[in-house]
């Protein structure tokens, strides 16, 4: 068996953890225009990306951006999930397939569906005009909330999924003991159910915020020219200024500052709730 | 007053009949158990009084209030589940304490309150320690102490004791009785088995299909089952088919039978207990004669299949002494039977 196991794990370790290295390694590294790239060690693209500006209102943008979608995300899967989760009936697992279905689709085509949804000739200026409501399209497209609203779509099947799965778990006999002892629905959800799905709370907008951290085509295409997210930015440093090992640094920036921002979430809300 | 009473209650699902028409009534401090077979609609007709099951049709009251349209937390009735149900994430003092929670009662009143109920369960010093910290037995009784501590006006109880072994199973149904004595608790109680029914019980309710078969005390159901499947289902019974004929009852196989003194004129089952019979050996005379075909010696006791012809009977007597007549008795052997009629009854299907 460990004669089997072990090259297997080396390439898992290699495939994962290749292109981690080098990228950190590279993130240490000098740009030289003729060049491109050249050996060094230093951490002068970290310092630039921290102090620049331009760079700390992306990161800002792109922090305020994946806080908002996941809040939002919450608070809108919660009451599918459950309702998924406390299903009998034989549609459960043809709505639990068709909560995934959007995943089978990338996120680039389905941004590309808000954009037909979003647009100033799009369905719903078009919807709103012929019922009368509007007289000129309304500006949706390119703003910070047209990115809002379809990470928080696209990101919203993660979600529900997660929620359900761990809502399933819990007995309904427990959600009935509450009712019985005299908890209206609000009190049974704050005291029973908020707590114990706690679990699947933070799997779930932890798993929506590295998401949204990372997200990429949806802002590139609905936020605009003026609307920066960090995923495009590096993407551009990668591509277009061909600035690999700043484009390495801002890469590892926006990591650190997820694994940072994730782990502080999870445990003020877990230490919160506990004392509760 | 009665304090509970089911008029006419009856559920369906889809085209399923699981209770089908059921009226009772409980007095105030009255243990009433539902028995019955599984399937019989015991645990709908329980979780309509707790309101978890909307009725088809018919009507729930409480204390001479109407609440069949209320709401489970709208509604004076604390249920114990059958897997107890507490909360994981609550000790077991907040456990027992969330229903004063629920009713605004202030915080030290209701530490006061808990701690009182957790003592009436002998648990006060387990009262900061989390379910999953405690013994099945334990869990079972901070779920009363989470019950009793609201003195409802229905105490609910389904299968209470079918998670435990049998030794703690004897504790406990004494605990609960004596508590819910104690606590002039009335309670309706769910339960498959008919030991428990009969000895922690006020009075029983005999389900079968969805309907009451028999309601009444323990003794009525014992000494005078309504019906066959009755005297079948409470205690055990040699029911034997056959007809009524001159002065005793003919059994299928053509056996006559002492006559039985009471139970329904005409009725096609003749109903014997087992403790009730009289073995002796074939030269006692007395008696219908048979064959020995098993003994079973249960420690105290011995219980022996006699053939009455194709007919088996069984009857259970005390484990005969050394100098007894009946201690020398092996499988084959020729045997009497014996039984006064008024023991036996007649009665319908
Ligand atoms: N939610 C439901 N949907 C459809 N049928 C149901 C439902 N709940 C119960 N039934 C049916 O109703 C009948 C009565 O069920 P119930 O649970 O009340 O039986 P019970 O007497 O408690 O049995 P047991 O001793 O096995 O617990 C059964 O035939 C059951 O299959
Ligand atoms: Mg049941």
């Amino acid at each position: 068996m460990a004669k089997l196991v072990l090259p297997a794990g080396l390439l898992v370790l290699l495939l994962l953890g290749g292109p981690m290295l080098l990228m950190l390694r590279y993130s240490f590294n000098v740009f030289d225009p003729l060049f491109l790239m050249k050996q060094a060690f230093t951490f002068e693209n970290y310092a630039r990306a921290v102090a620049d500006p331009y760079y700390q209102k992306i990161l800002t943008t792109t922090i305020l951006v994946a806080l908002a979608c996941t809040a939002l995300t919450t608070l809108l899967a919660y009451g599918p999930a459950y309702w998924l989760a406390r299903m009998e009936s034989r549609w459960k697992s043809k709505l639990t397939i068709l909560t995934m279905f959007p995943l089978l689709v990338g996120g680039v085509v389905r941004s590309a569906g808000y954009l037909a949804l979003l647009s100033t000739d799009g369905l719903v200026n078009a919807a709103l005009r012929g019922a009368g409501i509007i007289a000129e399209p309304l500006q949706l497209l390119y703003t910070p909330g047209a990115v809002i609203f379809a990470t928080v779509g696209i990101v919203l099947p993660y979600m529900i999924l997660t929620l359900a799965s761990v809502i399933e778990s819990i007995p309904r006999q427990v959600e009935e003991a509450a009712a019985n002892l005299g908890a209206r629905p609000g009190r049974s959800f704050f005291r029973v159910l908020m707590p114990l799905s706690l679990p699947g709370v933070l799997a779930g907008a932890t798993l929506v915020f590295i998401l949204c951290m990372n997200a990429y085509a949806t802002p590139l295409l609905l936020g605009g020219p003026q609307f920066q997210m960090m995923a495009p930015a590096v993407y551009e440093q990668f591509a277009r200024a061909s600035n690999w090992p700043f484009g390495a640094a801002l890469a590892f920036l926006l990591l650190i500052v997820t694994v940072i921002l994730t782990s502080l979430g999870s445990s003020v809300i877990a230490r919160r709730y506990r004392a509760g | 007053m009665k304090s509970l009473e089911l008029v006419n209650i009856r559920k369906d699902y889809g085209g399923a009949v699981a209770v089908a028409g059921m009226s009772m009534q409980i007095a105030r401090g009255e243990l009433v158990s539902l028995l019955g077979p599984s399937g019989c609609g015991k645990t709908t007709t329980l979780r309509m009084v707790a309101g978890f099951v909307a009725p088809s049709a018919g009507s729930v009251l409480i204390d001479g209030r109407d609440v069949t349209r209320l709401a489970p937390y709208e509604r004076d009735t604390a249920l114990v589940f059958q897997s107890y149900a507490l909360f994981p994430h609550m000790t077991v003092a907040q456990n027992v304490g969330f229903g004063l929670e629920m009713r605004k009662v202030g915080r030290a009143e209701r530490e006061a309150q808990s701690l009182e109920a957790l003592r009436r369960v002998r648990l006060e010093h387990l009262a900061d320690r989390y379910p999953r910290q405690l013994s099945g037995g334990q869990q079972q009784r901070v779920a009363l102490a989470r019950g009793l501590v609201l003195n409802p006006a229905v105490f609910l109880l389904d299968e209470p004791l079918s998670n435990l072994d049998a030794k703690l199973r004897g504790e406990v149904r004494s605990e609960i009785r004596a508590l819910q004595q104690s606590l002039e608790l009335t309670t309706l109680m769910v339960t498959h088995d008919q030991e428990e029914a009969l000895t922690m019980s006020d009075r029983l309710v005999l389900m079968e299909g969805g309907r009451v078969r028999q309601a009444g005390t323990a003794q009525d159901l014992y000494e005078r089952p309504a019906d066959a499947f009755v005297a079948e289902f409470v205690g055990r019974s040699n029911v034997i088919e056959g007809r009524a004929e001159g002065g005793g009852f003919r059994t299928a196989c053509g056996t006559l039978l002492p006559a039985a003194a009471a139970g329904a004129a005409g009725g096609s089952f003749y109903a014997i207990r087992p403790e009730k019979i009289v073995l002796a050996r074939e030269d006692a005379g007395e008696g219908v004669g048979g064959a020995l075909r098993e003994i079973l010696y249960l420690g105290a006791q011995t219980e022996y299949t006699v053939m009455l012809g194709q007919t088996p009977v069984t009857v259970i007597a005390a484990t005969p002494g050394p100098d007894d007549a009946l201690a020398g008795l092996r499988t084959g052997d020729p045997v009497r039977l014996s039984w006064p009629g008024a023991s036996a009854r007649l009665l319908g299907a």
